[in-house]
């Protein structure tokens, strides 16, 4: 894993999307009025035959999204992670998900990513497309995981959501990192810790900066990376919660439904007693706002992960101080 | 000439067919979506009895999945189908399902939400224009259904698109029902020819009830343009034998009904 500030990538899921295409004749891409800000512009240029732009009408991209699937083609449908989610859900659940059909949702600006206030931000996107049966939900958490997924959720059959940050994408994992479809990845720590942090997405840096700063103060951490928050790996995860004192997960997301709820299932489930604290943006539509302010304000960022670690664990005086790293031009911080 | 006479002979018999298996299919009940099949009746026997619809190669999308009743009827009709099955219609475990599912028979997309079908046969007639196929792709639909915005996404897409639309050919059935009534009583349609038409499809209407009429407006396609063809009917397709105070869209079928509506259909075959 590399340090923070992390580099940033333009269009790795673009890029990743058009290489693919290329090898693939069977991959169409579909738009709904969003291409450049969906990294779909490079495959539109380059393969225009294929690129289909449905317009501001998602409810019908994704019924033309099911007959293309149903007539052999992978689809990947691109746009923001409300509209695809929210604004045709029925259409996303009888048109593409009840058939399990070969159609590759991916959504842009997760959580509080967007500073376009609560129209443009997925908050509940997971919670809406982990609730459909056959779906598959993926959140890469940098631009080795972004390409890796491309790849993966294409080769596999059927149905998956795919959710992005728009964008300036970090560059976290080192060349030989591998995304699995099938695991959660321990990212730092040993089998026995005193907390276990399971994170996703844009969280990960968050998490990681935590662990670092609570590491020095004597706490203990696994890091677990969960890019596949549906099929949870639940064996990982209880494997990891049944060695720990302490559960937190962090996601950006609303607290109900989303990484969290499948983490606190996967333990009920297994009868795991571990304690759970979820953070996540709790149960309140936010506003518009910079990712340092909204993540801030929402409680995701790092010294909120120190602070209810913390409290968790029981540990008395005021938590540590997480370090500010300067984001400069160029480069990627946590919050 | 002869032969065409016969020909429409055939189709009127066919529809007559539909009907009458529909009528036993509900009576299993009791209570079903009849009216759809009296009324759908001759467009079905068109699309599957005059050579549209060619089954293995072109794709039918039947977007109002509660008439799957009549594809039912016309595939047993024309040997696609066991007739045996028609006896479990709508009974539990059955593979004919009283609204159309993923198990449905017969059909390449069948939708139970309304007004979702004629997107997905436009990424049919997509699919069959960049693999180069000659597969035409036809998609039935109901008037109710247009309230849906949906729809018009899908109609104003295909006439943007429309070099790559030669192939597609939409069918309604206006029978002016829904579940609340006449679609004139809840939110009126109309001008349906001139919405269809404004929204860039090439548009014929005809009486829905005449096969003389469907066919060679089914038969009117364009090699850059759209088809729909606005098939007006009636509900109960002009059986005399239903009281027109029945319920369009669900019927409760009791048995004096019933047994008239047979009789009016046998005589119409004998």
């Amino acid at each position: 894993m590399r340090n923070p500030p992390y580099a940033i990538v333009l269009k790795p899921y673009g890029q990743a999307l058009l290489e693919l295409a290329r090898q693939r004749p069977e991959i169409v891409c579909l738009g709904a009025d969003l291409t450049r800000q969906t990294e779909t512009d490079i495959f539109r240029d380059a393969l225009p035959e294929r690129f289909i732009n449905a317009g501001m009408a998602e409810a019908n991209m994704i019924g033309i999204a099911g007959g293309l699937a149903r007539a052999g083609h992978v689809v990947f449908v691109n746009t923001f992670g409300v509209f695809c989610t929210r604004r045709c859900y029925d259409q996303v659940a009888m048109s593409i998900a009840y058939p399990n059909l070969n159609v590759k949702i991916v959504g842009f600006m997760p959580g509080l990513s967007s500073p376009g206030g609560p129209s443009h931000q997925a908050i509940d996107d997971v919670a809406l497309m982990r609730a459909l049966p056959n779906m598959t939900v993926v959140e890469p958490a940098d631009a080795v995981e972004v390409r890796q997924a491309v790849t993966a959720i294409a080769d596999r059959p059927g149905l998956a959501y795919m959710r992005l940050k728009r964008g300036e994408t970090p560059v976290i994992f080192d060349d030989d990192h591998r995304l699995d479809l099938d695991k959660a990845q321990i990212l730092t720590g040993g089998e026995r810790a005193d907390v276990c942090l399971i994170a996703a997405g844009m969280m990960i840096p968050a998490a990681l900066a935590a662990a670092c700063v609570l590491e020095n103060n004597g706490v203990s951490l696994t890091v677990v990376n969960v890019p596949v928050i549906k099929p949870l790996d639940a064996a990982t995860i209880l494997a990891a919660a049944r060695q720990t004192r302490l559960v937190v997960t962090a996601e950006n997301h609303t607290i109900i439904g989303g990484l969290g709820s499948a983490v606190a299932e996967a333990l009920a489930g297994a009868s795991v007693a571990a304690p759970l604290r979820r953070i996540g943006i709790a149960d309140v539509f936010a506003e518009s706002g910079s990712r340092e302010f909204l993540f801030n304000g929402y409680g995701l960022s790092t010294q909120n992960i120190l602070e209810v670690a913390w409290r968790g664990l029981g540990r008395e005086g005021p938590a540590p101080v997480a370090p500010v790293v300067e984001s400069t031009p160029g480069a990627y911080a946590p919050v | 000439m002869a032969g065409q006479q016969q020909a429409l002979c055939d189709l009127r018999r066919l529809a007559a067919q539909i009907r009458l298996s529909a009528t036993r299919m509900v009576a299993i009940q009791g209570f079903g979506y009849l009216g759809q099949a009296l009324s759908s009746a001759e467009i079905f026997a068109v699309l599957f009895g005059a050579g549209f619809v060619r089954p293995g190669r072109d794709r039918f999308v039947l977007s109002p999945g509660h008439y799957v009743i009549g594809l039912y009827a016309v595939g047993a009709a024309l040997g696609l189908l066991d007739a045996k099955e028609l006896e479990s219609y709508g009974k539990d475990g059955a593979l004919l399902e009283a609204i159309g599912s993923e198990r449905t028979p017969l059909v390449d997309l069948v939708c139970g939400s309304l007004g979702q079908g004629l997107s997905g046969a436009i990424g049919f007639t997509l699919a069959a224009h960049l693999a180069g196929e000659e597969r035409d792709t036809y998609a039935f639909l109901s008037d109710g259904e247009m309230q849906e915005g949906q729809i018009w996404e899908a109609a104003m897409f295909a006439s943007h698109n429309r070099r790559r639309m030669g192939r597609l050919v939409a069918v309604v059935d206006a029978n002016n029902s829904q579940v609340d009534g006449p679609v004139t009583s809840v939110v009126a349609l109309e001008p349906l020819a001139e919405k269809w038409r404004s929204f860039g499809w090439r548009v014929l209407e005809v009486d829905g009830h005449d096969v003389e009429a469907l066919s060679p407006a089914l038969a009117t396609r364009c090699a850059d343009e759209p088809l729909v063809v606005i098939a007006r009917t009636e509900i109960f397709g002009r059986m005399r034998s239903i009281p027109a105070s029945a319920d369009g869209h669900f019927i409760k079928l009791d048995a004096a009904v019933e047994r008239a509506l047979i009789a009016e259909l046998e005589a119409a075959l004998a």
